[in-house]
């Protein structure tokens, strides 16, 4: 049997249950990636039934397809190009009229609809009544009664969909505007036909509407596409729009608005019983404790510190053991792989490299669990709303603050969780900003710099060094959002949904898609950069271009140790210390070295030198890094007193200012190339590539700021 | 932002239009109380959103809370909005 292969869109209002349905019905077999050119996020899903193929494509939960956000050009764009057999609405059946405000909208367009009547078991709870059949009848749509969240509906929703495409007569309810827009829309309609404007895949009569509704996407597209002959059609439009307005005496978007409610209105009045007075319930109650105005910020905060703990401190233990896994593999590859540079490649550049980039994972996937939870059960609408007042102040919004508080554990997944803000402007400079919470791979740097310079004040130095982070983060905040992120910042109206218990099934699938995404440039992108970072430094090979008979040396201890004038451990000790010295001269040699060398006219003014600038370049691999390429350049050995001999050589060889400068700069300058990666796939190449110039460049003048203006003092 | 908001409907209160009718912007609500939506002066895309959230004039809307200086916390037909206190300027309203 030839398999028939159908296309499904499922399109709803935010807090329908749409992804819900989605999961139920695709399961796994889900694929998220962007719409062309845009970030906003394309699900895709595969299912058979019954000898069909459906395709189920998600789409963004919007109110309306007007052309007010990208979600909603994206969605209607979507319907109109690529024409799916059928469009699902997704409509919480506990709010019918502002619910089907967009079903009335995708009539408009004149898709093949089913409508799925979601949550039905609240409505029949909280004894409501709805007559579906007479409502399917009225409004000339399928209807399907759904509880998505116990998996409920979801054959009857595939069957109405495999009876929809077979339905050979399509039944036709038009929304009617009243006499007065009707005779526009004939006036305009008339118009477009005369001057042969292109309607692209639209009907005459929706673009009327459209235009009235001064649709700014619509208006410039037949604009562009009409030339000349659009300036007819435009006197008409702004004539139809000045009657309108001058005799019902309000603007044609809401009048149109108006109708649209007065066509579900009038449906939902022989069809929906509402019985008993409006209760207080439990989401008010809730909400009363939650947003309060004494105790919503306090609230707030405990979350977010639970949140932390859970994600930080639980994660700890398994990316321990990732860790060590990761050390035990490197201790394998050191036996079974003969020294030289195969080994090296694989313990210094992959395992390196890669290695620490899988051990976040954990705590990448608890992150998104937390996130989901927070989201799913509504609690992240209201975060956004005590917090709003003070992150608007900066610029920001209020739902800003959670991935502000998460890059202090780590900056790739606060990029990552950039994503619960819808608006693009605010996501951009959320995650520009996002760098200047310290991380934790920053603060072993701190811990040297600070315990080698200032031993008796190290923690308040660290302090100072996390407490200018985030006084830079508000600083930058405030100036992007005024020069390069200006403009109108999306009006603040958000919905609070009902607080719902979460499902585990959501939840998963969330958290499992987030986390794969993040693993999968692990082993991609990222395993390009840790060999490209190897090869900076390990190329050009000394080969026999050392300074020193380092060779001579290691054979002359290895005589006085048979000789019986040392002892074992001394000998081993002495070979080490030569061994380091080697690796030192090794690395100053390497392509790394040079560059170093070659940029230190441009440091000095910060007071760097050659070797600052080598551990800062490390330190593009990950941050911690900088700590063990410092002690490489003074050949110090990996011992238990490394660290001590370290601070001590890095005490005798800059003064405390440039070891402060030097914290400052690290903190500044962007971070590990784990999270460009990921900046890059969330914001694109072009935004990374600023985001890595801007702050280098913030690094380089406050540095350089401190280091002269400190000077003069010290 | 304020352009079309606030300051426009400001003049017109200034000029005793619409005082005597008790007209005044939902910024001025007060939580616990009901009232009705007169007008919405957002310019045609925001209106339209407005809209398709339920934001209609005639609208008979609750206030459940409000954070000072910060958003208010509303109840329109059956959905809880946490509406920015810019925005909110630009809704007028009246006691219902």
């Amino acid at each position: 049997m030839a398999v028939r292969k159908i296309t499904v869109a499922l399109s709803g209002n935010p807090n329908s249950g749409k992804t819900t349905i989605f999961n139920n019905l695709t399961g796994l077999r889900q694929h998220v990636g962007n719409y062309p050119g845009v970030t906003v996020e394309k699900k895709t899903g595969m299912m058979d039934y019954k000898g069909y193929r459906i395709n189920i494509v998600d789409l963004p939960g919007i109110y309306s397809i007007t052309a007010y956000s990208l979600e909603e050009i994206v969605t209607r764009n979507y319907i109109v190009d690529e024409k799916p057999d059928i469009v699902i609405d997704v409509v919480d059946s506990s709010n019918l009229e502002r619910n089907l405000y967009l079903a009335a909208q995708l009539m408009e367009l004149e898709v093949s609809l089913i409508l799925a009547f979601n949550m039905t078991d609240i409505v029949k709870k909280s004894g409501k009544k709805i007559d579906i059949n007479l409502l399917s009848e009225l409004l000339g749509v399928s209807i399907v009664e759904m509880v998505g969240s116990r998996g409920l509906g979801s054959k009857e929703l595939l069957e109405a969909v495999i009876g929809e495409v077979n339905r050979k007569k399509k039944k036709k309810v038009e929304i009617k505007y009243g006499e007065e827009v009707e005779n526009e829309i004939e006036k305009i309609v008339a118009i477009l036909k005369k001057q042969e404007v292109p309607t692209f895949n639209f009907d005459r009569k929706w673009i009327a509407v459209k235009l009235l509704e001064q649709d700014r996407e619509i208006i410039d597209t037949i604009k562009k596409a009409s030339g000349p002959k659009y300036l007819e059609v435009e006197q008409t439009v702004s004539s139809s729009i000045n009657h309108l307005i001058s005799i019902l005496r309000d603007s044609p978007e809401v009048i149109i608005a108006d109708a649209r409610y007065g066509f579900i209105k009038g449906a939902l009045l022989e069809t929906y019983k509402e019985i008993g007075p409006e209760k207080l319930d439990r989401t008010e109650k809730i909400d009363r404790i939650l947003t309060n105005r004494i105790l919503g910020i306090p609230i707030f905060a405990l979350i977010i510190w639970l949140m932390f703990q859970f994600v930080f401190t639980l994660g700890k233990y398994p990316a321990g053991w990732l860790g060590l896994g990761f050390e035990k593999l490197s201790i394998l590859i050191t036996n079974v792989v003969p020294q030289g540079l195969l080994r090296s490649l694989l313990v210094d550049g992959i395992i390196g490299g890669v290695g620490g980039v899988i051990t976040f994972t954990p705590n990448i996937i608890l992150l998104f669990f937390a996130i989901a939870v927070l989201e799913d059960s509504g609690y992240m609408a209201r975060a956004a709303f005590v917090m709003d007042r003070i992150m608007h102040k900066i610029g920001l919004h209020g739902k800003s603050f959670i991935p502000l508080v998460i890059g202090f554990g780590c900056t790739v997944p606060a990029y990552m969780g950039s994503r619960i803000l819808e608006n693009k402007k605010d996501r951009l400079v959320t995650m520009h900003i996002n760098t200047f919470m310290s991380c934790g791979a920053r603060l072993p740097v701190y811990i040297l710099f600070a315990g080698a310079f200032f031993p008796a004040i190290a923690g308040n130095v660290i302090f100072s060094i996390y407490f200018i982070g985030i006084i830079m983060a508000v600083i930058m905040a405030k100036i992007l959002r005024t020069t390069r992120f200006r403009g109108e910042s999306d009006p603040f109206v958000m919905e609070l949904p009902a607080y719902r218990i979460p499902t585990l099934k959501g939840i998963m699938i969330h958290t499992w898609e987030r986390a794969w995404m993040y693993v999968k440039k692990a082993g991609t992108i990222i395993l390009a950069i840790s060999i490209l970072m190897w090869i900076l430094f390990t190329f050009p090979m000394i080969g026999n271009n050392y300074s020193q008979d380092y060779k001579g040396k290691i054979e002359e201890i290895e005589q006085s140790y048979q000789s019986g004038e040392i002892t074992c451990q001394e000998q081993e000790r002495e070979v080490a210390a030569v061994e380091a010295e080697m690796a030192g001269e090794r690395l100053a040699y390497s392509a790394a070295g040079r560059i170093g060398r070659f940029l230190e006219p441009g440091f000095k003014p910060l007071g760097f030198d050659w070797k600052m600038v080598v551990a800062s370049i490390s330190g593009v691999a990950a941050k911690e890094v900088i700590v063990s390429t410092m002690s490489t350049l003074y050949s110090i050995q990996g011992t238990d007193k490394g660290a001590d001999s370290l601070k001590t050589a890095l005490n005798e060889h800059y003064p405390p200012l440039v070891g402060y400068n030097f914290m400052l700069f690290t903190l500044l300058y962007f971070p590990c190339m784990a999270a460009m990666v990921i900046f890059k796939k969330e914001a694109g190449t072009k935004e990374m590539l600023f985001q890595m110039g801007y702050t280098l460049l913030l690094a380089w003048t406050v540095s350089f700021l401190v280091f002269q203006i400190g000077r003069i003092f010290i | 932002m304020r352009r079309f908001g606030f300051g426009s409907w400001g003049r017109k209160e200034r000029r005793g239009h619409f005082v005597k009718e008790d007209f005044y912007s939902m910024a001025r609500a007060i939580p616990g109380k009901k009232y009705k939506i007169i007008k919405i002066d957002g310019g045609c895309r925001l209106n339209s959103r407005l809209c398709a959230m339920g934001f209609m004039p005639g609208e008979i809307f609750y206030v459940s809370g409000a954070s000072m200086g910060g958003p208010l916390c509303i109840m329109v037909k059956g959905t809880k909005f946490a509406i920015g206190r810019g925005m909110a300027q630009r809704i007028h309203i009246k006691e219902a």
